[in-house]
């Protein structure tokens, strides 16, 4: 047993693989399906209204996943890295643990491996699963530029755990960590209707997947990501800095 | 010395809880760190652990920093691991060198042996205590700092616990706090006597009862007794004589060294007829009283 098989079996027995993947290959198969089948679902519930809208086209499902992906799949994934990486939530684990290791560093590492590969699994599955049904049901996307969607969608999703190991450093609990992770994702967007600032921010890359295949130059995401790699060097740095300062 | 500080400070805001602590922990000690709650236990073995900082004061453990293992009062552990798996943790943390077996051989040693394989989940708080001692030995420490270990066992379980803490004597040095002075007076031989943040007393127990105590003596002797009371209170060497019961008494007096050279000789005198006598040993509790009220 190590701390890389303790994280292992935290998301195993725990199920919370299971919350991860759920959530996301849920909305990758359900996003393209309304997408394809929206003017229907309205039509069959509308009370008779008629509602006339445009044919789907590809990207539409891709967008419909982003759209709950990132909210709802969020905040599981916001979740599910808190409950690792606030290990001082419960002050007698947090002594287990920081008496037996040299670095705090020790600690955090397989906690934020584990919980960046599981959050990004699951939306690589997820996305998978609607490039999937999109192609099945409404039309093929760009390949290329796909990849490049999901490549900036698991950018974000770094900064997001390593947002998360910063926010647990300073929070009591696991709530109080999923708290500070989401007023500050919540905080972004709102900044970023200021002027042009919003294609410099992370949040910025959220839109990247549905965006390049809708038509979007693959560099138009280049100045967010460049911001998002300096902002995860940055939350890691806090989240090693405040956890060593801490006093149990 | 395996444990020393010196001037060791800790202050929270305006509230000072520890002053000025000169630490000495020999090696190979069972050291009792005694004082009422709030006292500053906690905080001094935090700081040890390097858990918190000392605001002011020095801090010197000789000792490989992999070979000190802390155990806190009420240790937690994830509930999905089995017993088994919190130890063997432990001892890959430690030293992942040391063979496996060896967490077999700790488990049984704290009784763990046929409910290792069982989540922690169903433990019970005296099970959890001492799969934290195991936890805590797995890695063959040579410095040991438990918090309150027993304070919140039912008897059943503070004995197992006192007895898992004897059988280290010999193999580490081990700070042991506590409140429970009985606990501390059964299985250390050296003690730090802390309140309000203040080292009172640290010292060899013995010596703690002997230096501070009264010395005191407990006569049985057979009725009438009236004659051996006005001999003893006539002695110079002899501070007061208290009658517990019609044949029973309790003497104090200036020295032991008088007492053993004249009690027998005035007792004699009066020809009441003696049944026994000896010294009464004084209890850490009264000692511990005697300093710090």
């Amino acid at each position: 047993m190590n701390l890389w098989r303790l994280e292992w079996l935290r998301l195993v027995r725990t199920k919370r693989w299971l919350a991860l993947l759920g959530v996301y290959v849920f909305f990758g198969l359900v996003g393209p399906l309304s997408a394809r089948y929206l003017g229907e679902i309205v039509e069959r519930f509308g009370g008779g209204v008629e509602v006339v809208f445009p044919p789907a086209v590809p990207a539409d499902g891709m967008a419909q996943f982003v759209s709950n992906a990132s909210q709802l799949g969020l905040l599981v994934a916001v979740t599910v890295a808190a409950g690792s990486l606030a290990f001082d939530a419960k002050p007698e684990m947090g002594v287990f643990l920081r008496t037996r290791v040299d670095r705090v560093g020790d600690i955090l590492l397989p906690r934020l491996t584990v919980s960046f590969l599981a959050v990004g699994a699951a939306f690589v599955l997820g996305a998978l699963g609607a490039w999937y049904e999109t192609a099945v049901l409404i039309g093929g996307l760009p390949v290329g530029g796909t990849f490049a969607g999901i490549g900036y969608g698991l950018l974000y999703l770094s900064f997001v755990v390593a947002l998360v190991a910063a926010a647990a450093s300073r929070a009591d609990n696991v709530l109080g960590a999923v708290l500070i992770t989401v007023v500050v994702l919540l905080a972004m967007p709102m900044i970023g209707i200021v002027g042009s600032i919003g294609r410099w921010l992370p949040a910025h890359l959220v839109g990247a997947l549905s965006g390049i295949p809708a038509g979007e130059r693959i560099g138009e995401y280049v100045p967010a990501a460049g911001v998002t790699v300096v902002a995860v060097g940055l939350c890691l740095w806090l989240a090693v800095r405040w956890s060593e300062a801490r006093e149990l | 010395m395996i444990v020393s500080t010196r001037g060791l400070r800790k202050e929270y805001g305006s509230t000072v809880a520890l002053r000025d602590v000169d630490l000495r922990v020999p090696v190979g000690s069972v050291y009792g760190l005694v004082g009422p709650n709030g006292a500053g236990k906690t905080t001094l073995l935090g700081i040890l652990a390097g858990l918190r900082s000392a605001t002011a004061g020095t801090i010197e453990i000789n000792a490989d920093r992999t070979r000190v293992a802390v155990l806190p009062d009420t240790p937690q552990f994830e509930p999905w691991l089995t017993g088994r798996e919190v130890v063997d943790l432990a001892r890959t943390l430690a030293d992942p060198t040391i063979a496996e077996s060896r967490v077999d051989e700790v488990l049984e040693q704290a009784g763990l042996a046929d409910a290792c394989r069982r989540t922690v989940a169903g433990y019970s708080r005296g099970m959890l205590q001492r799969l934290g001692v195991a936890s805590t030995v797995v890695g063959d420490p040579v410095l040991l700092m438990l918090d309150e270990p027993s304070s919140a066992l039912d008897p059943a379980g503070r004995r197992e616990v006192l007895d898992l803490v004897a059988r280290l004597r010999g193999e580490a040095t081990v700070i042991f706090s506590s409140h429970i002075l009985g606990d501390v007076q059964e299985v250390c031989d050296s003690v730090g006597i802390l309140r309000e943040g203040e080292l009172l007393f640290q010292g060899r127990i013995s010596d703690l009862l002997v230096g501070s105590a009264v010395p005191d003596y407990r006569l049985r002797l057979r009725p009438p007794i009236d004659a051996a009371i006005s001999a003893l209170g006539a002695a110079g060497w002899v501070r007061s004589v208290e009658p517990l019961s019609a044949e029973e008494l309790r003497v104090s007096v200036d020295s032991v060294a008088n007492a053993e050279k004249y009690l027998a000789g005035v007792l004699a005198a009066t020809g009441v007829p003696i049944v026994s006598f000896g010294p009464a040993a004084a209890t850490l509790e009264q000692v511990f009283l005697e300093l710090t009220s």
